[in-house]
């Protein structure tokens, strides 16, 4: 049994929920502690891959990053494990924005000005006050990102392909297997998955637990 | 501290430019659904023949098609319609002079063996015991664009619309009337041999030919391996394999 | 020395104001939503100001005009917030050394632990803010304010989120603590005795301006207007007309009598006869004649007025009682006309409980009159 697919979700969802933190985490707090002109598009914006449907906003996508667009410029993204990781950042950002922008939302900003007053640069402010009393759904946005990483299908199918060997994740590995009948294969592959999935969320828990 | 696990992150990101082990392909098909089948038995002799390995992706024509034109890492594209082929050598992602009819698909109209009783003619889809016809979507799978063709000729295609589910593909929509979700479905015939269904032939006159092309792609790194993969299933024993599984070919139509 | 002008646009609120001070500690005083926290969030530098200046022992924070606007982390201040805003998630010692970042890791805790020293916490050091009395988180926001050494302190209603009993005994130390630290405090408040005991000179702020801004015994003494001395809580506020006025004392007629008040011989207020005047009386200076003694010589500087009580209020350690004049017309303050405080001890000799008919008389310095505005 090939288990290609298992190790290369792993490493799709790994990245792309790293890179969701990078560029989530601050739009998170932008959105949470600054008012600016074209707020409320921003947060429209976040929202947007949430509602539309996967294959629109992989062929999107695909004309963004595929050879008329970036690729014409050199940057071998479509088609290689690349793209899945950008296919699965933009389909679960969203969740980790909105999750990590209600949890700022709730540190009381008196805190942070106390923390000013104090003498502490804004960088600091996030890390030291806002991010530790806030870590409970930034942990849970993280979580619910990773765990739609490793399910992204319909956009991941149209930048990446379905490429045995080379970009087949395991939600396409499972689908190809029920396309092609070969049902022992699908139901493993879909147990793994599962079976990944429960011990993130007991790890997850657990650590959330030790934290006072 | 806390630059250095941002540094760290994105760090990663960069280094993770290496993708995960994988053996690399030699040439990398990119074939119509309804190739399934034949393709099983077609890949592994060229395979042994040729010496090289061979990954296939099956997909809908159209789909396939659209990311060929996006830069997908195709070496040959098998299309089920020759007007994607066509259209793509126009473009310039195909090579012009490789473009070769290599098959004509035929449509049939399965019933799952659970139903009951065989469906044996279009107008069978009105019985109101079936629930759900599959077929593939017919807006870029062409024997989904066939079996609209043939429902709309025999009229039947507003009384039948409503019963429809869409496969991405054909295969797919093989996959609901095996699965239970249709009772019937109007299919690819190289793909219709399996235990779970019946079927009839639908009259080929009631839809334009499903002329199935092939062409290399341009920027295929082996473009002779692509050729040669053509050439096989345009030879002897590739024609063969075809004609078994209920492809029409080149010379006989 | 402080130097604000601040004005500050909020939909249904603005903020105009404009004080200075050489004084050590300013109390800014006045009603809830007057506008003292907001200039105290001015100062701090956490609300910027649509317009104004201000200065800070030399040091420029604002200056609208002049695009100038130093960051809180720039002001050298120490700011203790209502409610105290503590870090929940660190322990007492790691609130108190939070603004020491900049220092060295020895230099840090070896001043921490100083602070703590000095304020009694040094047992509760390692403890959460909420395993904390009120008393206790009060001294840790303090000591967090302070551990910086900062130049000015600013205290927002340091003691409003404490008990009653608690909030005496903790203002003396309060008190005490700022008077040895020695720089430059502006405290916020709503409790006038607060702001009495702990300021040096009060600003009185209503509805987002300031009303009076004076050293607090001349607050007390001369209220600038009637408005100011109901903000401070002053009672007997009623009125009358002008009979004559001169720099010492002014004639004015209340009630059909002629009765006499101060005038301030630094600011003397002389209207023409005839003016319409508000004045107070200070209901502890009232006096009631003691029935066995004659009336005093009206050639004294004694008001002299006759009335009776028609009501008493037990305020624990004292009677206030409500005086009637004799006489026709409306009573200047609903039922009554002036309210007389008097101890206990003085309530039973006289047994004002059953005798009810009484001379009072107020000597002119009891009498104080508002100018209009």
């Amino acid at each position: 049994m090939d288990l290609f697919p298992l190790r290369l979700s792993l490493q799709v969802a790994v990245t792309a929920t790293a890179l969701t933190l990078l560029v989530g985490l601050p739009i998170a707090w932008l959105l949470a502690r600054r008012r600016f002109p074209g707020r409320d598009l921003v947060a429209a914006l976040v929202v947007f891959p949430l509602v539309l449907p996967p294959t629109v906003l992989g062929y999107y996508l695909l004309v963004v990053i595929g050879s008329r667009g970036l690729g014409a410029l050199g940057l071998e993204l479509a088609f290689t494990w690349r793209a899945a990781v950008l296919a699965a950042a933009l389909g679960s950002i969203a969740l980790l924005i909105k999750a990590a922008q209600a949890g700022f939302e709730t540190v009381d900003p008196r805190l942070e000005q106390a923390a000013r007053t104090l003498g502490r640069s804004e960088w600091s402010i996030f890390w030291v006050v806002t991010l530790p009393l806030a870590w409970r759904s930034v942990l849970a946005g993280t979580v619910l990102a990773f765990c739609r990483a490793l399910g992204e299908f319909g956009i991941t199918l149209m930048v990446a392909g379905s490429i045995p060997g080379r970009t087949q994740t395991l939600p396409l590995a499972i689908y190809d297997h029920v396309q092609a009948n070969q049902m022992a294969e699908a139901n493993l592959l879909a147990l793994l998955s599962i079976g990944l999935v429960v011990l993130l969320l007991l790890g997850v828990s657990r650590l959330a637990r030790l934290r006072f | 501290m806390r630059a250095a696990i941002v540094l760290l992150l994105a760090a990663g990101l960069v280094l993770a430019g290496s993708s995960p082990a994988a053996a690399q392909p030699a040439l990398t098909v990119f074939a119509a659904a309804d190739l399934a089948v034949a393709f099983r038995e077609i890949v592994p002799r060229f395979e042994a023949a040729q010496g090289v390995k061979v990954t296939l992706v099956l997909g809908s024509t159209g789909n396939l098609a659209m990311q060929i034109d996006h830069g997908a890492p195709a070496d040959v594209f098998f299309a089920a319609d020759a007007a994607f082929v066509d259209r793509l050598v126009g473009g310039g992602a195909l090579i012009p002079e490789t473009r070769a009819l290599y098959a004509q698909g035929r449509l049939v109209l399965a019933t799952a063996k659970a139903f009951g009783s065989k469906l044996t003619d279009l107008r069978d889809l009105l019985d109101p015991r079936v629930r759900h016809v599959a077929i593939a979507n017919p807006l870029h799978a062409p024997y989904g664009r066939a079996a609209e063709q043939a429902l709309r000729r025999l009229d039947l295609w507003d009384a039948v619309r409503p019963k429809l589910i869409y496969g991405e593909n054909v295969q797919q929509a093989l996959q609901f009337v095996r699965g239970g979700g249709a009772a019937a479905g109007i299919i690819a015939l190289s793909i219709a041999t399996v235990p779970q269904i019946e079927w009839t032939m639908v009259d080929p006159t009631l839809h334009a030919p499903l002329n199935q092309a092939a062409a290399v792609v341009r920027r295929s790194p082996r473009p002779d391996l692509g050729a040669a993969l053509i050439r096989f299933v345009g030879g002897p024993e590739g024609r063969a394999i075809m004609k078994r599984h209920g492809f029409v070919l080149p010379g006989e139509f | 020395m402080l130097s604000v002008t601040l004005t500050k646009r909020f939909p249904g609120f603005t903020l105009d104001v404009s004080w200075e001070a050489d004084d050590r500690i300013v109390a800014l005083f006045g009603p809830s939503g007057a506008g003292k926290s907001l200039t105290l969030g001015c100062l701090a530098g956490l609300v910027r100001p649509d317009a104004g200046r201000v200065v800070v022992n030399g040091r420029t924070f604002d200056d609208v005009a002049g695009g100038v606007h130093l960051p809180p982390q720039a002001r050298r201040l120490g700011y203790v917030f209502q409610g105290y805003a503590l870090f929940p998630h660190l322990t007492v010692a790691e609130n108190v050394a939070f603004g020491l970042r900049d220092r060295p890791r020895a230099e840090r805790r070896r001043r921490a632990g100083e602070v703590l020293e000095r304020l009694g916490l040094g047992e509760v050091a390692g403890r959460r803010p909420r395993e904390l009395s009120g008393g206790q988180q009060q001294r840790v926001a303090l000591g967090r304010a302070l551990a910086p050494d900062p130049e000015v302190l600013l205290l927002d209603e340091p003691l409003s989120a404490l008990d009653a009993p608690l909030r005496r005994q903790l203002r003396d130390e309060l008190g005490r603590l700022i008077r040895e630290w020695g720089r430059t405090v502006v405290l916020v408040t709503h409790d006038l005795a607060e702001a009495y005991q702990l300021g040096e000179r009060l600003v009185v702020y209503d509805a987002g301006r300031v009303v009076q801004a004076a050293p607090k015994a001349e607050l007390l003494l001369r209220p600038a207007s009637e408005a100011v001395a109901r903000l401070i809580g002053m009672r007997n506020i009623v009125r009358g007309t002008v009979v004559k006025a001169s720099p010492d004392r002014i004639e004015m007629v209340w009630r059909g009598r002629t009765v006499e008040a101060v005038n301030s011989p630094g600011h003397p207020y002389l209207a023409p006869a005839g003016t319409p005047v508000a004045f107070f009386v200070r209901p502890e200076y009232a006096r009631l004649l003691r029935k066995d003694r004659a009336a005093p010589d009206p050639a004294h500087r004694m008001n002299f007025l006759t009335g009776s009580i028609v009501g008493e209020i037990d305020q624990g350690t004292a009677w206030t009682l409500l005086f009637r004049l004799d006489g026709p017309g409306e009573p200047s303050q609903g039922a009554y006309d002036l309210e007389i405080e008097i101890p206990k001890l003085v309530y039973e000799i006289l047994d004002v409980g059953r005798d009810r008919q009484w001379s009072v008389t107020m000597h002119r310095g009891a009498l104080q009159v508002l100018p209009s505005g």
